[in-house]
């Protein structure tokens, strides 16, 4: 059991906390939901499961430059902290190299940020940490986090940080939320895809001679080593005739390879 | 009328190029449909080409400037409002039903699940896509269509497809057609004969 904010000792496993605040957070993804808001949630859940004082989410602009998109605190001082990092700190530095920073005692870091650590010591913030929001292989911004007491982030710690960053990355590039003539469209193209993949099987099938489940590893095997999309090319596959041949013959040698 | 519309067809489109309508509502909704392949250009061609709906509440919004031809020409006939929901069979995209509305307007939720429906049942191969029974059709649970439906949407029906493509040298279309053909002529279910393909119990004859 561990002590939460306020020192008192929850009988709720962090884990159950945590698979709570997931659910909750993907529910919302899922039906109408306003970013800021979701975000701002985001934080508040993140500053309870980590045990921290505050958390904010930085994401950089068109220009490279960061700007706070939510946080759990309304002071002044705190937000003024996180729009300071738009020039140095913890969640520049996260955003720069992609990987996570932590600084689990503050007061030793203050050649390293001199406009930053002065002022959040003042704030009252000792140790600081921030992990990278990522899509599509860039950096988008990062998730800032605050603690009050010095101290290090444990590996689950950072686990919990970078899935609810994840969970950020998703509400903010689903930009619109999803309604029926979205949803409805994009069921049918799963299930369509699934479809392909399907008559992909059948057809390795008869032309290797295999079961349908031998069949569908060699697919996989296939775009896995080509770095393609399973459903492309199991599309590829049953659309494309004319460039059939090819694509058997490079499954051919990776069957007997 | 299916769905609150003034005209509604059905279009095929093979290798990117319009190719014909194939069932319509009404002389009226065949003009509609006829001219996207005179124009090379409309809402069948889109909705195939993005594997997607088309929804255009309103032709004569001016910032909407996706058919500089067909769009004015549509105007002409009064209309305001297109609809096209893509039509799949066996997997690919093969055409769209194409709806027609005098009012402009976004489509209704729950006429826009309706058309899903319609356009899925269209699929169906040899199914009479015009008939005025579609949309009650699409509406009864019960009905053969989807019967049908969810009998040729189950994973051996679509593994059984692919053997044939290989064996026949057939398109995926084509060869669940002969499937669907080949059960009917049997009175055995499409799951079964696929089952037969599947396990080599079973050949169909190349034409």
């Amino acid at each position: 059991m561990q002590p939460d904010k306020e020192g008192n000792v929850t009988d709720t496993p962090r884990e159950t906390r945590v698979l709570d605040a997931v659910v909750s957070l993907v529910d919302k993804l899922l039906d109408d939901f306003d970013v800021v808001d979701l975000l701002t949630e985001l934080t508040e859940r993140c500053a309870d499961l980590l045990d921290i004082a505050a958390a904010g989410f930085l994401l950089a602009d068109p220009l490279g430059q960061l700007r706070l998109l939510a946080a759990t605190s309304t002071q002044t001082r705190e937000l003024e902290l996180f729009q300071l990092q738009a020039d140095e700190g913890p969640c520049v530095e996260c955003y720069a190299t992609g990987h996570p920073v932590s600084v689990a005692d503050l007061r030793a870091a203050t050649s390293r940020w001199p406009q930053f650590v002065p002022a959040a010591l003042e704030g009252g913030v000792a140790s600081v940490h921030a992990v990278p929001m990522r899509a599509a292989g860039i950096v988008l911004g990062s998730l800032g986090l605050f603690g009050s007491r010095p101290g290090e982030l444990t590996e689950s710690d950072l686990l919990v940080g970078q899935t609810l960053a994840h969970i950020a990355c998703v509400a903010i590039l689903q930009e619109h939320p999803p309604t029926p003539s979205t949803v409805m469209p994009q069921l049918r193209s799963a299930l369509t895809h699934r479809i392909v993949v399907e008559q992909a099987k059948g057809f390795l099938r008869e032309r290797f001679d295999v079961s349908v489940d031998e069949a569908f590893s060699l697919l996989r095997r296939y775009a896995r080593t080509h770095g393609e999309h399973l459903t492309d090319v199991a599309r590829q596959l049953m659309r494309e005739p004319s460039s059939r041949p090819a694509l058997l013959e490079r499954m051919t040698e990776l069957a007997h390879g | 009328m299916l769905f609150g519309m003034d005209a509604a067809a059905i279009s095929l489109v093979f290798a990117g190029a319009a190719s014909g309508t194939l069932g319509s509502s009404g002389a009226a909704a065949r003009v509609y449909d006829d001219l996207q392949f005179t124009l090379g250009e409309g809402p069948c061609l889109d909705s195939v080409a993005s594997r997607a709906p088309v929804l255009v509440a309103d032709l004569a919004n001016v910032n909407d400037v996706r058919w500089p031809a067909y769009g004015p020409a549509m105007l002409d006939h009064k209309i305001r409002g297109i609809f096209a929901i893509p039509v799949v069979l066996a997997g690919e995209f093969v055409g769209a039903l194409d709806l027609f509305r005098a009012k402009p307007g976004e489509l209704h939720v729950e006429h826009l699940a309706g058309a899903v429906v319609a356009a899925e049942l269209a699929g169906m191969p040899l199914l009479d896509l015009m008939h005025s029974d579609l949309q009650a059709a699409a509406d009864d649970p019960d009905s053969g269509a989807w019967a049908e439906f969810n009998a040729l949407s189950r994973t051996e029906v679509s593994q059984a497809t692919g053997m044939l493509v290989a064996q026949l040298g057939v398109e995926p279309a084509e060869a669940l057609v002969r499937l669907r053909a080949h059960s009917y002529a049997t009175n055995r279910s499409a799951t079964d004969v696929a089952r037969d393909i599947l396990d080599r119990r079973l050949y169909l004859e190349a034409d």
